[in-house]
C-alpha cells in the first residue's frame, strides 16, 4: 500500500520535473530567442545594471568608508539588491504571461513560476559570479574571507527573492493594485534592505528592531561577514532567517494555490 | 469513457458584483470511438465546456470523470508560445508530453504541409496554418479523445479531407468532441450533438433535429 502511494509520488514528481524543464526552456527561448547573443544575455543583462552603476558610485564616495573598501561594499550591496529587483520585478503577472501553457492540464501555475522565476534567479546568480570574477581579476574586490558564509549570504537572499516573488506573482493576478504599488516598494526596499548599510552602523535598539523586521538585512550581513571577515563585525541568525523565509514561502504557495481562478484562458 | 455529471460554471462578472452562470446542470457521457458535436451560438459555452472536460479549468459544482487521454483544447488560442517558432513549439510539446521530438516533428511536417514556415515564430502563421499546426500536433501526440473548437473549418478543403482521414479511418477508436457552427462539418465528423443554449444542455441522436432546433435558437 505504501509502496504504490510512494511510486505514485515518483511518477508525479517525475512528470513535474519534466514539466518544469520544458517551461524553463521555452522561457529561455521566448525571451532570447536563437539569435544574436542568446545565451550570453541570461547573464549580461543584470551585468549592463550593475557595472554602470558601481562604476558611478565608486567615483562619487571616498574610496573607503567605515574602514571598508568603497567598491566591494558597492558591489556587495548592488548585486544582490539586483536579485531581489529583478526576480520580483519579473514576478508581476508571470503566470498570466504564460497563461497559454496552461492549456497543458499537467502544467501548474507553480509550474510557470519555478520555470520563469528560476530562469531569472540563475541569470542574476551567474551575473554575480561574472561580476566577481571581472572585479577580482581587476584588483577591485578581494577573494572572499569566508567562503561559506559568503555562499549562504548568496542563497538566503536568492529564497527571501524567490519568496516574495511567490506572493507577487500570486497576488498580481488577483489585484492589479500590487503592479501600481510594487516600484515605491522596491524604491524603499533600497533603502532599508542593508544595500547601503551595515547593522553595526545602527544604534542598538534600532539594530534589534531592524533584525527582527527585515530579512534580507540578515542575508546582507552574511554576505558581508564572507567577504571582509573579521574586519568587521556582522549581525545575523540563520534559525531565525529561516524561520521567516519558511513563512514567507508558505504565504506565497497558498495564495499560489487556487491562482486559476482568477485566470482568463484564451 | 468521459462523463459530465450534473456540471455547472459560474464566471464572476468583471465590471457587477455578481456570477454569470455559463453552464447549468449539464449532463452526459461519450463512450471510446464516438465522436459528438457540440452546437450553441457565440457565447453559448461551448468552449468553457470543452475546457472542463480537458480538465485545465474546474467546474463550479458537478464532477468530470476521465477514463481515457484527453487532448488539450484543439483550437486557435492557447498551447503554445506565439514568439517562438513551429519547431521549438513542437519541442515544447514534446518535452510536456514525453514523446520523441524527431518522431512527432516528421509526422507534424508530413501533414500541416508547413514547409520552411516551420522555422518562423508562429504569431506570423495565417489562422490556417495554425490550426494545421495545433491539429497534427495533437494527433502526433495520439489521445483517446480529441477535443477540437472550432478550427476544423478553418482549414481548406485539402486539410479537411487530410483530417477526417486521420481521424475517422486510421484511428476509428479514437473519441471526438468537437464543437462547430458548420452543418456539412458536424454531418461528417459526428454521430450526435449536445445542444447547448442558456448555460442547459440537451443530447440529440439526431443530427437533423439538433440542427433544426440549433437555428431556431
Amino acid at each position: 500500500m505504501i509502496f504504490t502511494e510512494i511510486r505514485a509520488f515518483w511518477r508525479s514528481f517525475a512528470v513535474q520535473r519534466r514539466v518544469i524543464g520544458a517551461l524553463f526552456m521555452r522561457e529561455f527561448v521566448t525571451r532570447w530567442g536563437r539569435r544574436n547573443l542568446g545565451f550570453a544575455w541570461l547573464f549580461a543583462e543584470p551585468l549592463l545594471f550593475a557595472l554602470p552603476v558601481i562604476a558611478l558610485w565608486s567615483q562619487i564616495r571616498s574610496p573607503f568608508e567605515h574602514g571598508l573598501p568603497m567598491i566591494a561594499f558597492v558591489w556587495s550591496g548592488y548585486l544582490p539588491l539586483l536579485i531581489f529587483r529583478h526576480v520580483t520585478g519579473h514576478a508581476l503577472y508571470a503566470i498570466r504571461a504564460s497563461a497559454n501553457m496552461l492549456y497543458h492540464r499537467q502544467v501548474t501555475p507553480l509550474d510557470l513560476f519555478i520555470g520563469r522565476q528560476g530562469l531569472e534567479l540563475m541569470g542574476n546568480i551567474a551575473a554575480c559570479a561574472v561580476s566577481f570574477l571581472l572585479f577580482y581579476a581587476l584588483g577591485l574586490v578581494e577573494w572572499p574571507q569566508d567562503y561559506a558564509l559568503f555562499l549562504i549570504g548568496f542563497f538566503y537572499m536568492s529564497w527571501w527573492s524567490i519568496a516574495v516573488a511567490l506572493i507577487v506573482a500570486a497576488l498580481s493576478e488577483r489585484y492589479e493594485m500590487v503592479e501600481h504599488i510594487w516600484l515605491p516598494i522596491s524604491y524603499i526596499y533600497l533603502i532599508v534592505c542593508g544595500f547601503m548599510f551595515m547593522a553595526a552602523w545602527l544604534p542598538t535598539s534600532l539594530r534589534e528592531v531592524a533584525l527582527a523586521i527585515d530579512p534580507p538585512l540578515h542575508a546582507y550581513e552574511m554576505i558581508r561577514g564572507g567577504l571582509f571577515g573579521n574586519r568587521i563585525e556582522v549581525f545575523y541568525d540563520m534559525a531565525y532567517l529561516s524561520y521567516i523565509l519558511a513563512f514567507i514561502t508558505l504565504i506565497g504557495l497558498w495564495l499560489m494555490r487556487d491562482v486559476r481562478k482568477h485566470l482568463v484562458l484564451g | 469513457m468521459i462523463a459530465a455529471i450534473g456540471v455547472s460554471k459560474d464566471y464572476h462578472s468583471e465590471t457587477r458584483r455578481t456570477y454569470n452562470r455559463v453552464l447549468s446542470n449539464v449532463s452526459f457521457a461519450i463512450k471510446p470511438g464516438e465522436k459528438i458535436a457540440v452546437l450553441g451560438r457565440n457565447g453559448a459555452g461551448k468552449s468553457t465546456l470543452i475546457r472542463l472536460i480537458a480538465g485545465i479549468e474546474m467546474p463550479t459544482s458537478g464532477t468530470i470523470e476521465r477514463t481515457m487521454s484527453v487532448s488539450w483544447p484543439v483550437g486557435l488560442t492557447g498551447g503554445f508560445g506565439g514568439t517562438m517558432t513551429g519547431n521549438d513549439n513542437i519541442r515544447l510539446i514534446c518535452r510536456l508530453y514525453d514523446k520523441p521530438f524527431q518522431m512527432i516533428r516528421d509526422f507534424v511536417e508530413d501533414f500541416a504541409e508547413l514547409g520552411k514556415y516551420l522555422a518562423e515564430p508562429i504569431i506570423t502563421y495565417s489562422q490556417g496554418m495554425r490550426a494545421r499546426l495545433n491539429f497534427a500536433l495533437s494527433v502526433a501526440i495520439d489521445f483517446d479523445c480529441y477535443l477540437i473548437d472550432e478550427i476544423i473549418a478553418v482549414g481548406d478543403q485539402r486539410f479537411q479531407r487530410r483530417s477526417q482521414e486521420e481521424l475517422f479511418d486510421k484511428r476509428a477508436d479514437r473519441s471526438l468532441i468537437l464543437a462547430s457552427h458548420v452543418p456539412h462539418i458536424v454531418k461528417e465528423y459526428c454521430s450526435r450533438a449536445l445542444v447547448l443554449h442558456r448555460g442547459r444542455g440537451k443530447m440529440f441522436d439526431d443530427l437533423d433535429l439538433a440542427f433544426d432546433i440549433y437555428s431556431d435558437l
